[in-house]
């Protein structure tokens, strides 16, 4: 009993010690960077206060102190936090930095021109063989470059899964063509998640992501497999191949750092970019994101 | 000029059919008398085709699973006249032009295919070129192009849950022996494997990942600061987590000239 009264005390000792240093360091802080007029001012009433419950001594010495320890310490202290609070804005400046890097990679990462050309001289040949399929294939390399071009995408704005989805599509679209039968394809992606807002480029990269280090590489080729579901509030957009799989000592790729980079800028610790090893071999990405219903016009 | 009774055969490798077809049909065009052996769809198929139906002429593409058509020409270069055929490849193509090898570029032109063949018609009497040596530099030109440091780890596996979860060493701010397990600390989780951190520092990179203490190893990139605590102990600051690491004496020499 009388242990446990002790340490209610002790605590209550602690917590008055722990205030009364917030208290002194915010009194320092305020005596360090105070403008001498307004100090002076302050020392006027703190005397004539002193007068009034008849302390003058004790007011006095107050300013003396005080003024004493703002001529000692208060210099260093306010060095301190200016440099804090250079500190802070230049971690403003750096995610700014960054964003603006991010963007500047995705801008570069995209159309490579092995793809372009690939499919360039795929359109070729299917205009003297199967024209209809020729024009099928060319629509939708047109759409895959006016999502992913630079110039066609600074005005694009706000975008839904939908539209990433549709995008994805296209690009698959043409990867089967070239493929053949190397590649089958599978979307499950429900109605009701398509208006939501999602960035743009990500599915895209995850998938080009699959393709290239997961399902080119090997002979016989195999599925990729692109679905979204609804967990809690987060929206999980997963892409999964079976595919040749991770080799333990190559770098994720310029692709995949962007988007987690990107993803901690627009929404900090809410979204994140998870990738796994799944049991029958290949690779699943999945992006975690925030749920929200609509898109705002 | 080829002796008219011989009959030439070739073979075509590529992954994607249509552009098989279309090197066949306008072969057909150009050299009508030309027999296509057979066609295969990766390198390793190429060269088992080459080993079955002995053909004077490969038409191979670069980029191909399995085994890169620059890979099969190294086994086939001194049987049979290879010409390389690529959409886009600048390493290849500078390569091709310096070392006189024969390529084509897709869409294969009519024009472009008729100057090759007539070429080939020239060359099938003499052995095909030794370019061994050639090819062996445009391998390591292209390995170049495409990783840069394969020897480290760069993935860490971690139980998380039922499900084998993958992390990539640029998303780890450090590792942290515990008794029995490591601990992977990210900007978002903290996850257990079984490597010991004896392991992990031989197997990465070591300009990645510096060794501060007998039971940490930090990421280099992820160092926000180094300071001296009040008993003079040198603490590191990572970026994103609020806990200082202590960096031992042994270590602290490579913080130095902070």
């Amino acid at each position: 009993m009388s242990a446990s009264q002790f340490n209610k005390g002790m605590d209550f000792l602690r917590d008055a010690v722990a205030e009364a240093t917030v208290l002194w360091w915010s009194f320092f802080d305020w005596l360090a960077l105070v403008e001498s007029r307004q100090l002076l001012i302050t020392y006027f009433l703190v005397f004539a206060f002193g007068v009034i419950v008849n302390l003058p001594e004790a007011a006095v010495w107050f300013i003396i102190i005080s003024y004493g320890v703002k001529v000692l310490a208060g210099g260093k202290r306010k060095a301190e936090l200016v440099a804090k609070d250079a500190t802070a804005q230049a971690d403003v400046a750096t995610l700014e930095r960054r964003l603006a890097e991010a963007r500047m990679a995705t801008l570069q990462a995209q159309v490579e021109p092995h793809f372009l050309f690939n499919t360039l001289a795929l359109i070729g040949q299917l205009i003297e063989t199967d024209p209809p399929q020729a024009a099928k294939i060319h629509m939708h390399l047109i759409e895959y470059l006016r999502a992913t071009l630079p110039q066609m995408r600074a005005a694009a704005g706000g975008t839904t899964l939908g539209r990433q989805v549709q995008l994805s599509r296209a690009y698959l679209a043409i990867m089967q063509a070239r493929m053949k039968e190397r590649l089958a394809i599978n979307f499950d992606v429900p109605d009701y998640l398509e208006h939501a807002p999602f960035p743009p480029m990500m599915l895209l990269i995850l998938i080009e992501n699959s393709i290239k280090h997961g399902l080119e590489p090997k002979i016989e080729g195999g599925q990729i497999d692109v679905s979204a579901t609804l967990i809690g509030g987060t929206m999980h957009v997963n892409v999964r191949d079976n595919g040749v799989g991770f080799n333990m000592k190559s770098d994720e790729g310029v692709g995949l750092a962007n988007v987690r980079e990107r993803l901690r800028i627009l929404y900090g610790d809410k979204a994140e970019l998870v990738i796994e090893a799944p049991e029958g071999g290949g690779a699943l990405c999945s992006i975690r994101v925030p749920f929200s219903m609509m898109e705002k016009h | 000029m080829a002796s008219p009774e011989k009959t030439v055969r070739a073979l075509i490798v590529d992954d994607e059919s249509p552009m098989r077809d279309q090197l066949r049909a306008r072969l057909h065009d150009v050299w009508p008398e030309l027999v296509i052996a057979a066609e295969a769809s990766n390198g390793i198929e190429a060269v088992s085709m080459a080993d079955l139906h002995k053909p004077d002429i490969i038409f191979l593409d670069i980029r191909m699973p399995g085994q890169s058509g620059i890979e099969a020409a190294r086994h086939l270069y001194n049987r049979c006249h290879i010409v390389f055929v690529t959409a886009y490849d600048q390493y290849a193509v500078d390569a091709f032009e310096q070392g006189a090898m024969d390529y084509l570029l897709k869409p294969v032109t009519a024009d472009r295919l008729q100057m090759t063949c007539t070429r080939l018609r020239a060359q099938l009497e003499s052995a095909p070129a030794d370019i061994g040596e050639q090819l062996q530099q445009l391998t390591q030109l292209l390995q170049r192009g495409e990783a840069k440091k394969p020897e480290y780890l760069r993935w860490i596996q971690a139980q998380v849950g039922n499900s084998l979860r993958m992390i990539s060493t640029r998303e780890i701010l450090f590792f942290q022996s515990d008794e029995k397990y490591t601990v992977v600390q990210t900007a978002q989780a903290e996850m257990l494997i079984r490597k010991t951190l004896k392991e992990l520092a031989d197997e990465l990179d070591p300009d990645e990942f510096w060794r501060i203490h007998r039971s940490t190893l930090v990421r280099v990139d992820a160092i926000a600061e180094v300071t001296r605590d009040e008993r003079g102990r040198q603490m590191l600051k990572v970026k994103g987590f609020p806990t200082a690491l202590e960096v031992s004496r042994n270590h602290a020499n490579l913080f130095q000239q902070m």
